[in-house]
């Protein structure tokens, strides 16, 4: 019963005449942590606001922990938000904050006092349990938000967005101090985000998001390495996209594709796909190979000729936009050496782009618009 | 889902309802009341007769009251112009001082602002006085005849609602100058203007919403004025204000004070009408 | 700094000395030993002696305060309320409450005194603190709603889904969140509308009947029939309570904000 400790089934929501949700299900484990990912406006929040009670859906049930909880109030369930821009009581210092909940429900003010100690312990924040909101730092506003949800012991933390308003630098820090309360709470994390990367990051499991519904379901691995479709593999870092059929079979796993202006490829065609069948490649840029002289040639390794047309140096890595073809390949290159001694590619070299069929993944859906969520300079 | 959002509507009109309601009755529907009162024939000692009638718009348009719809019409708008102009020069320095001196003059231009009026108006009236060293001095300097006065006449009533009025106009051209990034004159000197010309090309188009506001609050109440007229101003520097009270209070003619009131509503209506074409027509222009 | 004009400082300074002139003038005067007129005749504390042994003003100035506060907080309650439901349901209903709000406002005192003088003789009701109660609210609900709704922009509504999420019923909500947040506000409001109704004298004489004068009524009939004297002593009162009012709510409005 583990797979079944909060489910969404079959969720639809309008509001007026935009479908917001359209017929989601999905599971979450117990003790996880959920992430929620798509771009605004895919209804990822509406979907976590469902669930915390503050909206309703037009159809459907939301299931906790075997019961029925989607006619409860908000206060009547044991599932607690963080909100996003934290939602903190102005005119309460840090302590009453963190107490509300507990006060409305009535505890004795031994265990109020107890509780609020142990959680202003957890989030480090003792030493400000007097201060008002507005004398704190983002992410210290961050971290009561996060205690006065979780001292109520909900069944089910939500948190929307809860880093977005958050710095780059700190973002990183709190997504840590995030998982190092999860491992200390335990609590199931239902997290919603438009950042890929923080989703990547925390995440055991990621449920990717687009115009209301789900469009892949997968551990961040998964979900990169093998996405199912077009969006998801635009939306979760980039990559270079081929449309072609199916045009030979070379033996039970690999096949040549022929795209329509590009020469013939080969890809690894685990899905069966026979002779003649239109599909979709994705390729990501890591999985390229730049050279300024012809690699190894292996029959099955595809290896095409091209033109540098833009680089960015990021350190770690560079990237590069390579013309072949009249199409326009992105790679990354990472530096696992020093860089200093090799021999650089520069701009308009001509350069050798080589990958492993096995490196490229086959999509079950295309959508052309998709291909704007990539970065491809122009 | 439906049950909720009518029972949200049930909520939010169990609670407008009670200032809802009073609004209606003790402001819409005497508004109302006194339109339709207007259109009421009476005979000259104020009792209502029977039937509907334009006579009281008639009276109205009569040459003897014509003359004093002009003069609130000008005494109200030259006392409007008079106080931007003071009041942008206000705005502008204020809006540059320090918080601290800012705070002072601030609080300096409030006390005024929230002073009974009577006391402001009363304070004129002695000032003016033909006892007092201002009307010594002037005639003196030959400008009044010794005879002369200095009070009752249209001039001092258009010194006092300046006097009076100013402060309305000060604050909100204070609060949108307040808000004005004054960077964009330091970047229009460095493009090169003049000073002037970034003051009159920056500044007044960025303070522009309060410079209607302060129009605003200065034109409709110097409309409406009564008191002022009343008590500094002479038999030629009447106003509709003082008309209305007249009527309703000296002649008792209450559809003739009705009717009065009805065009002091449409003078007020008909510059917000005005301001409201070129808002829309200005936003039509911006796409 | 060299933006800094001095035209506009001149201009600043100028008005300011235009705005204060009559009131030192009025104060000077009001120890002036002189019936009439502002020739200094030697000081006198005389004029406010009169205004202490006049008990028709102690008895106006009662029902000017009795007006006041009753108005303020019947004004309180339904401008707030008439805030909430304007901030908080972006209906077509609340945006004729808004607009009717507004139009309130900018209606002169003229016009809404002789429209409501012409109100209550038509329905027969008797002119004298009802009256004026009744008018002095409608002013204020206005300005309080006004007031409260400026304090609602800043309101972060997500607060009251946090309460909620948190387990906190509607009247929980209603006394620890709502009141408490809005309270400066509606506190403000309020002392907006007390001020509004003490300092109202046009609306005030339209509505006014026997025995029910208040204080801004008793001192225009003083202005024009009386002795202005006592006027003066009387202003002197008013502007130095204005002057404390006006200083303290600054002061409150300050705090505040920090």
């Amino acid at each position: 019963m583990m797979n079944d400790f909060l489910i969404f089934e079959n969720i639809s929501k309008k509001f007026g005449k935009q479908q917001v949700i359209n017929n989601v299900t999905f599971p979450v484990s117990k003790g996880e942590v959920f992430s929620l990912l798509g771009p605004s406006g895919c209804g990822k929040t509406t979907l976590l606001r469902i669930c915390a009670g503050l909206e309703e859906p037009d159809n459907g049930r939301v299931i906790l922990d075997g019961k029925d909880i989607t006619d409860f109030s908000p206060n009547k369930r044991q599932v607690n938000t963080v909100f996003q821009n934290y939602a903190l009581f102005p005119h309460m210092t840090v302590r009453d904050n963190i107490a509300f909940g507990p006060r409305t429900a009535g505890w004795n003010n031994k265990k109020i006092a107890s509780e609020v100690h142990f959680f202003l312990e957890l989030i480090q924040m003792s030493e400000h349990k007097n201060k008002y909101p507005h004398q704190l730092s983002g992410g210290q506003r961050q971290r009561i938000a996060i205690a006065r949800a979780l001292i109520n012991r909900p069944l089910v933390l939500l948190l929307d967005e809860p880093l977005a308003a958050l710095d780059l630098k700190l973002r990183q820090r709190m997504l840590i101090e995030l998982d190092t309360i999860h491992d200390q709470i335990g609590t199931t994390f239902l997290f919603v985000t438009h950042d890929q990367s923080e989703a990547m990051s925390i995440s055991d499991k990621i449920a990717v998001m687009n115009k209301g519904v789900i469009e892949q379901i997968g551990t961040p691995a998964q979900i990169y390495e093998a996405p199912t479709t077009s969006f998801v593999a635009a939306f979760i870092g980039d990559t270079n996209f081929f449309e072609g059929t199916v045009s030979e079979m070379i033996n039970s796993e690999i096949s040549r594709i022929a795209p329509s202006d590009f020469p013939e490829i080969t890809v690894y065609n685990d899905k069966h796909l026979s002779i003649g069948t239109k599909v979709y490649l994705s390729i990501r840029p890591e999985k390229l190979n730049i050279a300024k002289t012809q690699p190894n040639t292996d029959k099955l390794i595809n290896i095409f000729k091209g033109t540098v047309e833009d680089i960015i140096y990021l350190g770690s890595m560079t990237k590069f936009w390579v013309t072949t073809q009249n199409y326009k390949l992105s790679i990354i290159k990472q530096h696992s050496s020093f860089l200093l001694d090799e021999e650089p590619i520069r701009w308009k070299d001509e350069v050798w782009i080589s990958w492993n069929p096995e490196h490229g993944y086959l999509l079950d859906q295309y959508a052309e618009t998709d291909e704007n969520l990539l970065t491809i300079p122009t | 889902m439906k049950s909720d959002s009518s029972k949200n509507k049930i909520t939010e009109i169990l609670i407008s309802a009670p200032t809802l309601s009073w609004l209606t009755v003790f402001f819409l529907i005497p508004t109302i009341m006194a339109i339709i009162m207007a259109l009421r024939p009476s005979n000259p000692y104020g009792d209502l007769l029977p039937g509907w009638t334009l006579e009281n718009f008639k009276t109205i348009f009569s040459p003897i009251y014509i003359s004093v719809v002009w003069r609130t019409i000008w005494v109200s708008i030259l006392s409007t112009i008079i106080c931007l102009l003071f009041s942008v020069p206000v705005g502008y320095y204020m809006a540059r001082l320090s918080e601290k001196f800012r705070k002072i003059i601030l609080f300096l231009v409030i006390v005024p602002f929230w002073t009974n009026f009577l006391i402001r108006i009363f304070a004129w009236k002695l000032i003016l006085n033909p006892d007092g060293l201002i009307h010594k001095t002037f005639v003196f300097l030959g400008i009044i005849p010794s005879g002369g006065s200095l009070i009752y006449n249209t001039g001092t009533v258009i010194l006092v609602i300046i006097y009076t009025y100013l402060p309305f106009a000060i604050l909100p051209i204070f609060a949108a100058a307040e808000r004005f990034d004054f960077k964009l004159l330091e970047a229009a000197r460095d493009l090169g203007a003049t000073r002037w010309l970034a003051f009159l090309h920056i500044f007044i188009p960025n303070i522009s919403k309060g410079l209607m506001a302060a129009a605003a609050m200065v034109l409709i109440p110097c409309l409406g004025s009564y008191v002022i007229p009343d008590l500094v101003g002479g038999t030629n520097s009447q106003m509709v204000g003082n008309l209305i009270a007249n009527q309703a209070f000296v002649a008792r003619n209450i559809p003739m004070a009705a009717a009065w009131s009805t065009l002091l509503m449409a003078m007020i209506l008909l510059p917000l009408g005005l301001i409201l074409c070129v808002k829309i027509l200005l936003d039509k222009n911006k796409d | 700094m060299k933006y800094k004009s001095r035209f506009s400082k001149y201009v600043t300074w100028l008005v300011l000395f235009f705005f204060y002139l009559p009131m030192v003038v009025m104060t000077i005067n009001s120890f002036n030993n002189s019936k009439y007129g502002i020739t200094w005749k030697g000081f006198t504390l005389q004029w406010y002696i009169d205004m202490f042994n006049n008990p028709k003003i102690l008895f106006t100035l009662m029902n000017s305060l009795i007006i006041g506060v009753t108005a303020m907080l019947v004004s309180m309650i339904l401008g707030s309320l008439a805030a909430f439901c304007i901030h908080y349901y972006r209906t077509r209903l609340q945006l004729f409450h808004n607009n009717l709000i507004l139009i309130q406002l900018g209606v002169p005192d003229i016009l809404m005194g002789m429209s409501l003088l012409l109100f209550f003789i038509s329905i027969h009701l008797k002119l004298g603190l009802l009256t004026i109660f009744f008018a002095h609210v409608t002013f204020c609900i206005s300005y309080v709603t006004m007031v409260v709704l400026a304090r609602l922009q800043n309101f972060d509504f997500s607060i009251l889904e946090a309460a909620k999420d948190l387990g906190a019923s509607w009247p929980v909500i209603i006394r620890k969140i709502i009141l408490p947040l809005l309270s400066p506000g509606i506190i403000a409001g309020g002392l907006l509308a007390f001020t509004l109704s003490i300092d109202d004298f046009v609306i005030t004489f339209f509505v006014t009947g026997p025995g029910s004068t208040t204080l801004p009524v008793y001192i225009y009939s003083m202005m024009k029939h009386g002795n202005p004297t006592v006027v003066n002593a009387i202003s002197v009162f008013i502007f130095i309570a204005t002057f404390i009012l006006v200083f303290f709510t600054q002061k409150l409005t300050d705090t505040k904000k920090k």
